[in-house]
């Protein structure tokens, strides 16, 4: 009884997860276009449903009744795998991402979390590198040029930042002592409890990289539209092709915004103002201004070359995040 | 021989690399914008009337009574009615055109002797927009008006006529005769989108 109990439950929180991101996902489509077409001074979508409200609608169903073409020549299995691939791994991390404490609502205790794993984290970052994999694997099977450069370059671009991500994340676990992703929030109280003010170097790798994981521009070399003609999915088409931008750049983006979030800026902590539901207004706040953040930098960068990126990472990022453990553990040594 | 311009790469000092300064800036420059406002013209509810001398839809200009001196003497010889279209059927428009085949002009000789035009259809389809027909006609009958809304639905809609093109030219004249011949409009559209000019 217990066990069917906690099945039960595990199923039902994760479809409503998996359906609130696909929502989500779709409104933070309308987010960026609107965002991207106020900073190049356009409206963005305007028509469709009260300032576009509407538009992620329309969007989704003409991307699903688009005609779905496979070029002769691809490799099948891959081809089909790759944008399952590229997405499938993304939404996976919602499961160990927690949204808040347990909280009691009508008598029954209610976990705002899929599963509180003690190595969440590393399941995140396995989950994120496995996302890649389609990408690099859309670029293979195509069996085109442009995909394949696209393929290779974040290959390239994968195994740079993929190191100083890693390591980036030891001084925030240093810290709080555990790969549970709430008890790294639990480690971190108050104002200046949160670890942005302890580890402000790996802040800023772990910005780096979650630019370069989620393909967004300064390194977008994957899909460079002007040179490579949108990269590794060039000849994907209808919703195969609408799963890997959703995959990357919105259900991405906002999963690695929630993870920044909650090992630098506290989580879902927060004054409560706002009742029983501060915990998860503070955490959408400090999630939505993340991805903002993203989005901005999007909007303003031009676009790094594939040796200048790696060059970064290997030889700025990565120097930084090892000072950023070694200076880290000095300090705890110290105050013990 | 190709001129090579070579440009230093504008060397950072110590403290614009550490702090990302440049990255600063160019987020500064577009937060600015993100708080300006839209310049977008909201195309199918708001239209902006381009300048005068916009090369859209042809149109016939008419018979009125303010023809160039060449109409007083090719006139003579043709059966024109007045407020109809002033063309003479002289084939100068299709000489200039690089496409000539999208023109179907035919003319014919009435009793009494005179000329008369009785086809003139245009195959826009086919046709570039570069005006050089407006040049070529003596006169000053075929014109290019300022409605560049040409799509259709189907093909055969795109193939003009001389009484559709004589009513485009009575309207176009109507609207914008008297308008002074400028290259830009200066008017309220234009200032809205892009300010006040001021010249020098
Ligand atoms: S605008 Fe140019 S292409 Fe078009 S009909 Fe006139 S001469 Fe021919
Ligand atoms: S050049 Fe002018 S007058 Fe001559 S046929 Fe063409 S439109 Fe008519």
């Amino acid at each position: 009884m217990e066990i069917l109990g906690t099945v039960i439950g595990v199923v039902v929180k994760s479809l409503i997860f998996i359906v609130g991101m696909f929502l989500a996902a779709a409104y933070l489509t309308l987010i960026e276009r609107k965002f991207a077409g106020h900073v190049q001074q356009r409206p963005g979508p305007l028509h469709v449903g009260f300032h576009g409200l509407l538009q992620p609608i329309a969007d989704a169903l003409k991307v699903l009744t688009k005609e779905d073409i496979v070029p002769a020549n691809v490799d099948r299995v891959l081809f089909y795998l790759a944008s399952l691939l590229a997405f499938v791994p993304a939404i996976m991390i919602l499961a160990v991402i927690p949204f808040g404490e347990p909280f009691t609502l009508f008598g029954i205790e209610i976990k705002p979390y899929i599963t509180d794993l003690n190595v969440g984290l590393i399941l995140a970052l396995a989950f994120g590198s496995i996302s890649i994999y389609g990408v690099i694997f859309a670029g293979w099977a195509s069996n085109s040029k442009y995909p394949m450069i696209g393929g290779l370059r974040k290959a390239a671009v994968l195994i740079g930042y993929e190191v100083a991500l890693g390591f980036a994340m030891v001084g925030p676990l240093m810290m709080a002592g555990s790969f549970s992703l709430r008890e790294i929030v639990a480690a971190q109280d108050g104002f200046f409890g949160a670890f942005i003010w302890y580890q402000p170097i790996a802040f800023i790798v772990i910005l780096f990289a979650i630019l370069a994981e989620t393909g967004r521009t300064p390194f977008d070399v994957q899909e460079a539209e002007a040179e490579l003609v949108s990269g590794y999915n060039t000849e994907y088409s209808g919703m195969k092709f609408g799963l890997f931008p959703l995959a990357e750049w919105y259900i991405g983006t906002f999963v690695l915004s929630a993870i920044a979030v909650i090992l630098f800026f506290g989580g879902w902590k927060g004054p409560q103002i706002f009742g029983f539901l501060s915990p998860f207004i503070w955490f959408f706040l400090k999630v939505a201004m993340m991805f903002m953040f993203f989005l901005w930098v999007h909007w303003t960068l031009p676009r790094y070359r594939v040796d200048q990126i790696t060059e970064i990472a290997w030889k700025v990022m990565l120097p930084l995040s090892l000072l950023n453990i070694f200076i880290t553990a000095i300090i705890i040594l110290i105050k013990g | 021989m190709i001129k090579v311009k070579f440009l230093e790469r504008p060397n950072l000092n110590l403290w614009e690399k550490v702090f990302f300064l440049d990255f600063i800036n160019g987020l500064k420059v577009t937060f600015k914008n993100l708080l300006r406002k839209t310049i977008t013209t909201k195309y199918p509810y708001e239209k902006l009337t381009p300048p005068k001398r916009f090369r859209g839809v042809h149109a016939h200009r008419v018979k009125d009574g303010q023809e160039p001196p060449s109409f007083a003497v090719l006139g003579k010889f043709m059966e024109i009615n007045y407020d109809e279209s002033r063309c003479v059927a002289c084939y100068m428009c299709q000489q200039a055109c690089p496409m000539p085949t999208l023109f179907k002009i035919e003319a014919v000789q009435l009793p009494n002797g005179k000329k008369r035009v009785t086809k003139f259809e245009m195959n826009l389809l086919n046709c570039l927009y570069c005006g050089l027909c407006v040049d070529a006609c003596p006169v000053d009958c075929l014109i290019m008006t300022d409605i560049y809304e040409s799509a259709n639905y189907h093909r055969k809609n795109c193939v003009i006529h001389m009484e559709d093109m004589s009513d485009r030219g009575r309207d176009f004249d109507r609207r914008r005769k008297q308008e002074k011949d400028r290259i830009w409009i200066d008017d309220q559209e234009r200032t809205k989108l892009w300010g006040q000019i001021r010249w020098t």
